[in-house]
């Protein structure tokens, strides 16, 4: 329950007292989480928001659904489905876009990897002929592709086990369909016209380059580290386990 | 009659005193541009303050008010309602622009005219002592803010006389150096001589330029960039390129002229310049981009937190922290199907993100929720009960509820009133005037014109809004502060138009959005009486970076031409409160 920015100390640093000064207007931190749940897709929570906090909804529940719908599908490595809804409800948005189609792919072929390593007999007939059909030919069109499919392919080669290379082993995290999702996702907006980083995500970079910048190129103090309050209580965490004693809602 | 008092923006009105404020194109929306206008603001706010004592209620004598004359005529208010309040403190130091040349610091023969902005040598002026020196002159009235990131301003050469070589040079020198000799001939000054096309700096000997001189006619640009150091001149809206290097401090805009008869005449930015220096803030600007665009959030997330689960972790925790618990827990369910959808192990169990059920936040949501409803009462009440001695504790709080619990009577009273026709509505606005002036004389005999159809339903609203007025003028009488009494006197003011919401000047005061300012504010009052941080994580870290983009501003470093406004709030579709 303690932070460096609500105990008044008397030892408190001059950045922190400025930052204290800082009025940060309730209606732009208000507009940042709007966008951030428009546009990440978490459609319930951006409905929510918008009544509770007295918003106009910044997309139709139905638009942020949509892309929600083909998001997780590729959370959830059907990669089929994925590209069945997008042929269905964004027609055009695969046919100019080689490098999302082949990320598509790619993962596609990963899921099947993982499939067959799952599988009693592994057998990699199914993972090779996709390989070979569907990957194969696009490959050569650029170095990126080509690279990428052998790297995914030597995942059938190696035996996944704690030996294997992190850049391997990375390919099987959820990080990578998170990634495509993500990837799809904005394509999505992008053919909306709407805009495809969200704003938080933006404010967060700034803060993060203007703290190097300022560290680097001025002989300005500041504290080490600048702490944010967000770990001030660790039930407030992701990865949070179920008997947190501490109230979730703290600094 | 009520003036609008931003008349003379960006206009140069000829023979005028030279007092109108200016916003040169290239820094429109740059936060020192934005900081600068909020000082101009403020000090015009004091001085119209100081010539104009300002009432509270409309006086109870007041005869223009009773005539049925424009009624906020001789209230002298002012319209400033900011929306968006200054996000920092540090605004009283920020330096003016350079806006004319300084009749009080030149050397010998120059004359200064046009509202400061022509300057003509006039041998007739100069002492005989001077006549031996090599030329005249002068420095603007303010050095060149590097906070600007780029200063820029152009000099035209008015001299009639074509087919002569020029004598005008132009540059910038500090405050000590001398003006006696052409600028780029001293120390710390620097200069673009006109003759010879050469550059100057700190010493009588040129350094070739781009071979090209100038003379009558032309139009000579000079620039600094602050984050790279480095000084460049423009000749008829063409980039002559890096002339210097290394350049800081406080430095003033110099022209120095030695021939009879020659003028020039200088654009500090009031009017557009030739040059097109708002592409090469652009560039600036959309280079920053590309370095903040690669920066690492992990870098600032605790590992092994990647990027999304680190502003996943920042909009849950200010749902909660603010008290959107309904929001909270859609989110947390979300996330959690996304965990679940994501897990490639199916024999790990992912876990639930626990929102615990939290009295507080439920009660600081209703409390929210009446005041974003408009229900200023339902608020209060909440309040006294659960937190009894917030607004006792919190003064200027308890005073906004209680203002804006008026405003919102307008409010009501003039949605109602908008259905009807005009002249009916303004009719019983005026009654309304009446009626309270009679009320304060302790006189009830009231309305002698209104039939029993006129006590319509606005009517009574009205009545009781001005009863709510006085109440509240006389709760806070004792209270001289000058945000108070401002405050009130530009709500009740609001009484003084047949409809405020058509009003384009005061309408904003209504607005709806006011109601999320104030709710705001009594929630990080609750907040802080809980002995919690009145700031999530978001707030803090927009807080920091407000504070670093200042720091980065100071020396005209990248701070200077970007802004969480500009890269980040303008980027969010416009979405208004219902």
């Amino acid at each position: 329950m303690t932070s460096s920015t609500s105990t008044a100390t008397p030892a408190k640093h001059a950045f922190t007292r400025q930052v204290e000064e800082v009025k940060t207007p309730k209606s732009d931190i208000n507009a940042l989480i709007l966008d951030y749940l428009t546009v990440a897709g978490y459609p319930n929570a951006a409905a929510k928001f918008s009544s509770e906090a007295n918003l106009q909804p910044q997309q139709p529940m139905s638009a942020i659904q949509q892309r929600l719908r083909i998001q997780k599908f590729i959370h959830k490595g059907e990669i089929d489905n994925a590209l069945q809804e997008l042929n269905e409800v964004y027609p055009s948005i695969l046919d100019n876009d080689e490098p999302l189609l082949f990320a598509l792919l790619r993962l596609q072929l990963v899921e099947l990897i993982r499939n067959c390593n799952n599988s009693p007999d592994r057998d990699i007939s199914a993972a090779l002929k996709f390989a070979q059909t569907k990957l194969g030919p696009k490959a050569t069109m650029k170095q990126e592709f080509l690279e990428d499919l052998e790297k995914t392919m030597s995942l059938l080669v190696f035996p996944q086990d704690e030996n294997l290379d992190p850049s391997l082993s990375d390919l099987l995290k959820p990080s990578l369909r998170r990634d495509v999702a993500d990837q799809v996702n904005q394509a999505i907006l992008e053919q909306q016209k709407q805009h495809k980083e969200t704003a938080i995500r933006r404010l967060v970079k700034m803060r993060v380059w203007s703290e190097d910048v300022t560290r680097k190129e001025t002989k300005k103090d500041l504290p080490e580290p600048i702490e944010l309050g967000l770990d001030g209580d660790d039930a407030d965490r992701l990865d949070a386990t179920q008997n947190g004693h501490e109230p979730m809602i703290t600094t | 009659m009520f003036m609008p008092r931003t008349a003379t923006e960006g206009e140069w009105p000829q023979g005028l005193e030279n007092t109108s404020f200016f916003t040169p194109s290239y820094l429109k929306g740059s936060s020192y541009m934005t900081k600068l206008e909020e000082a101009h603001r403020v000090k015009q706010t004091q001085k119209e303050n100081q010539q104009q004592p300002r009432g509270v209620l409309p006086p109870a004598s007041s005869d223009v008010v009773l005539d049925g004359k424009p009624p906020a005529s001789h209230l002298g208010m002012t319209y400033d309602l900011i929306e968006r309040s200054p996000t920092s403190e540090h605004t009283s130091t920020i330096p003016p622009l350079p806006t004319r040349w300084n009749k009080d610091d030149k050397f010998g023969a120059l004359e200064v005219s046009a509202n400061g902005l022509e300057v003509k040598c006039n041998p007739a002026l100069r002492t005989t002592r001077e006549q031996d020196h090599e030329i005249s002159g002068i420095r603007a009235d303010h050095p060149m803010p590097p906070q600007a990131g780029i200063y820029y301003f152009e000099v035209t050469l008015l001299t009639k006389r074509r087919d002569e070589t020029t004598t005008v040079c132009v540059g910038f020198a500090a405050k000590n150096a001398s003006l006696a000799r052409p600028p780029g001939w001293e120390q710390e000054s620097w200069g673009y001589h006109g003759d010879d096309g050469d550059i100057y700096s700190g010493g009588n000997v040129g350094r070739k330029y781009k071979d090209t001189t100038f003379s009558a006619g032309d139009i000579i640009g000079c620039g600094v960039n602050f984050r790279t150091g480095q000084a460049f001149f423009t000749k008829n809206g063409a980039n002559l390129g890096a002339a210097f290097r290394d350049i800081k401090g406080k430095l003033y805009p110099v022209v120095g002229i030695k021939k009879a008869g020659e003028i020039i005449r200088v654009n500090f930015g009031q009017t557009p310049f030739v040059f097109k220096i708002d592409q090469v803030i652009e560039k600036e600007q959309a280079m920053i981009k590309q370095t903040i665009s690669k920066a690492r959030i992990e870098n600032l997330a605790p590992p092994p937190m990647s990027e999304t689960e680190f502003i996943q972790q920042l909009v849950l925790q200010f749902l909660q922290h603010d008290g959107y618990v309904e929001t909270a827990r859609e989110f947390a369910n979300e996330l959690h199907e996304e965990q679940q959808a994501l897990n490639v192990n199916p024999s790990v169990p992912v876990m639930g993100i626990n929102i615990k059920d939290d009295d507080d936040a439920h009660q600081r949501q209703r409390i929210r929720r009446a005041i974003l409803e408009g229900d200023i009462d339902r608020a209060l009440a909440l309040t006294n009960n659960h937190y009894t001695r917030v607004l006792k504790n919190n003064q200027d709080v308890y005073f906004k509820l209680k203002c804006r619990k008026f405003i919102e009577m307008v409010r009501k009273a003039a949605e109602y009133g908008s259905g009807n026709s005009k002249k009916a509505n303004g009719h019983s606005y005026d009654d309304m005037l009446h009626e309270m002036d009679v009320d304060e004389n302790g006189l009830s005999d009231t309305m002698e014109d209104d039939s029993m159809e006129a006590q319509t339903e606005p009517g009574a609203l009205l009545k009781e809004t001005i009863a709510y007025g006085q109440a509240l003028q006389a709760e806070f009488k004792n209270d001289t502060r000058r945000e108070v009494v401002e405050a009130l006197h530009d709500i009740f003011a609001l009484l003084a138009y047949p409809n405020p919401l058509h009003v384009k000047e005061i309408a904003p005061l209504l607005d709806r959005k006011g109601r999320v300012t104030v709710a705001e504010e009594l929630n990080s009052a609750i907040l802080s009486s809980l002995g919690k941080s009145s700031r999530s994580a978001l707030e803090n870290l927009y807080g920091q970076t407000n504070v670093l983009l200042d720091y980065l501003q100071e020396d005209g470093n990248a701070g200077s031409f970007i802004s969480i406004q500009s890269e980040v709030i303008d980027g969010i579709p416009r979405s208004q409160p219902f």
